[in-house]
């Protein structure tokens, strides 16, 4: 088993190298590109087990370099929006907040610009529940929670001019080691992975 | 075109690895070594249903002198070896005897199993398999092995479904099992049947001795797990005399994940309990 993940991570590392290496072609091509240093990114989402939870986020990217990139994801999820009532259980509310940093790299292509980053942050999580069935009135059960919130971000800003279209994919890998794979599973970190949709607009 | 594909095969690659990495995490396999394991089929007389069965021993097993405790562990296809090895090496911390473990394969739809009422097609079996546990699995058991035959000395463990079935037990069918183990029980089922189930039986239960251990994880946020786990402990904490309850919230961890954690905490407090 160590020998599989051995060779995982070196096929993994290999890859995602030779997915960096830049050809002439591209050399040329990034001509045409105008390099945006400073953009805002707002947008809304859903988690990918397609529930009811509704992101609403923002990402601001700052570009020093070409190839260099850093952002600020902020993001604001009301969590089961459309499933506060449940076998005589009430959600009272349902949230979270997430706020990640994160350092990464921009390819660019004609029209278009894809940045991968490593993003880590904190999360905070806050929900009551309570039951309304006559025996259990009064019993209600809420938690408020601060976690580590880290993982990878995909970003694809679409569009040359000013205001763009944006797209964002996170996978969080907060908790690690991942439990579960199965997309229609309850639950686990491959159903929490944030598809974000939203425009931007490039500040410098 | 070219440039296009070059693109392409850059988001493509970068996302393999990606989900590469990502896969790592659950590419690991435990297994139970340390004792001798048999196994065996159990075909119930109640569905016609075939259970793989397998029976886990302690490392120093001795029939001849020791009686040992037993715990049924549900969903035992996905974690018999994991308590299995929690159990020894829990145990060996405390310098308590181990137990012997029996884990209970899927003989058809666990939704079927361990659900105690029929709200679907797919629910509804778990008299059936109390059933089957009761009067063919146990005796099997007890008969095969040097175990102690006492309800003190039976655990039943479940998790989510499993947490659903171990509630049922306890409320339903007391005197079988003295110590229960359940993680993120699904007690919101048919309109929380395992509350009124609870409350309907408990004068039945309340002076008998119990040993019970609930955990849930703290991020199980789906609106329908934390209320009434919270309930059921309640009822519980109030009513039960001769009760020793612990719960746990397995912190910033979800259903999946706050699996195993709260395994090893609800085994733990077994051992120092029992």
């Amino acid at each position: 088993m160590k020998q599989h993940k051995f060779l995982f991570f070196i096929i993994s590392v290999l890859t995602f190298s030779n997915s960096l290496a830049q050809t002439e072609k591209q050399a040329i091509k990034e001509k045409h590109f105008a390099v945006r240093q400073l953009t805002i990114e707002l947008g809304i989402g859903i988690h990918s087990n397609f529930g009811t939870d509704l992101l609403i986020t923002n990402l601001v990217q700052w570009n020093p370099k070409k190839h260099l990139a850093f952002a600020s994801h902020s993001s604001y999820n009301i969590n089961n929006l459309l499933q506060r009532n449940f076998n005589g259980i009430k959600t009272e509310y349902n949230y979270s907040i997430n706020q990640k940093f994160g350092v990464g790299t921009t390819f660019y292509s004609k029209r278009s610009s894809n940045t991968f980053l490593l993003m880590a942050g904190i999360k905070y999580t806050s929900f009551k529940e309570i039951l309304l069935n006559p025996d259990n009135k009064n019993v209600s059960a809420g938690v408020n929670a601060l976690s580590p919130d880290y993982g990878l971000m995909y970003s694809l800003k679409k569009g040359v001019k000013k205001y763009f279209f944006s797209f964002r994919m996170y996978v969080p890998l907060y908790p690690w080691p991942v439990k579960a794979t199965n997309i229609s599973a309850v639950d686990g970190n491959m159903n929490n992975i944030a598809l974000e949709f939203g425009a931007g607009i490039k500040i410098k | 075109m070219k440039k296009k594909a070059i693109l392409l095969t850059q988001i493509f690659a970068s996302t393999s690895a990606i989900m590469l990495l990502f896969l790592l995490g659950s590419c690991k396999k435990e297994s139970f070594n340390s004792g001798a394991t048999k196994e065996f089929t159990l075909q119930s007389a109640a569905n016609d249903a075939s259970y793989q069965i397998r029976v886990g021993l302690p490392a120093n097993y001795n029939p001849l002198v020791e009686k040992y405790a037993t715990i049924y562990v549900l969903d035992g296809n996905d974690i018999f070896d994991f308590v299995a090895n929690k159990c020894k090496e829990i145990s060996d911390n405390l310098a308590v005897k181990n137990v012997v473990i029996v884990s209970i394969g899927y003989g058809q739809d666990r939704s079927i199993d361990y659900t105690p009422t029929k709200i679907s097609s797919i629910t509804g079996g778990a008299p059936q398999f109390l059933n089957f546990i009761k009067t063919q699995l146990i005796p099997k058991i007890e008969q095969d092995y040097k175990v102690d035959t006492a309800r003190a000395s039976r655990v039943i463990l479940g998790h989510s479904y499993g947490g659903l079935f171990g509630g049922y037990a306890f409320s339903i069918h007391n005197k079988l099992f003295g110590n229960y183990i359940l993680l993120s029980p699904s007690f919101w089922f048919d309109d929380l049947i395992a509350l009124r189930q609870e409350k309907d039986n408990r004068n039945d239960n309340k002076t008998r001795q119990q040993l019970v251990f609930m955990g849930i994880g703290e991020a199980e946020n789906a609106g329908r797990m934390q209320a009434p786990f919270e309930a059921f402990y309640q009822a519980l904490q109030k009513n039960y005399s001769d009760i020793k309850l612990e719960k746990n919230h397995e912190k910033n961890l979800d259903h999946l994940g706050s699996r195993n954690p709260n395994i090893e905490k609800g085994l733990h407090f077994y051992f120092q309990n029992k």
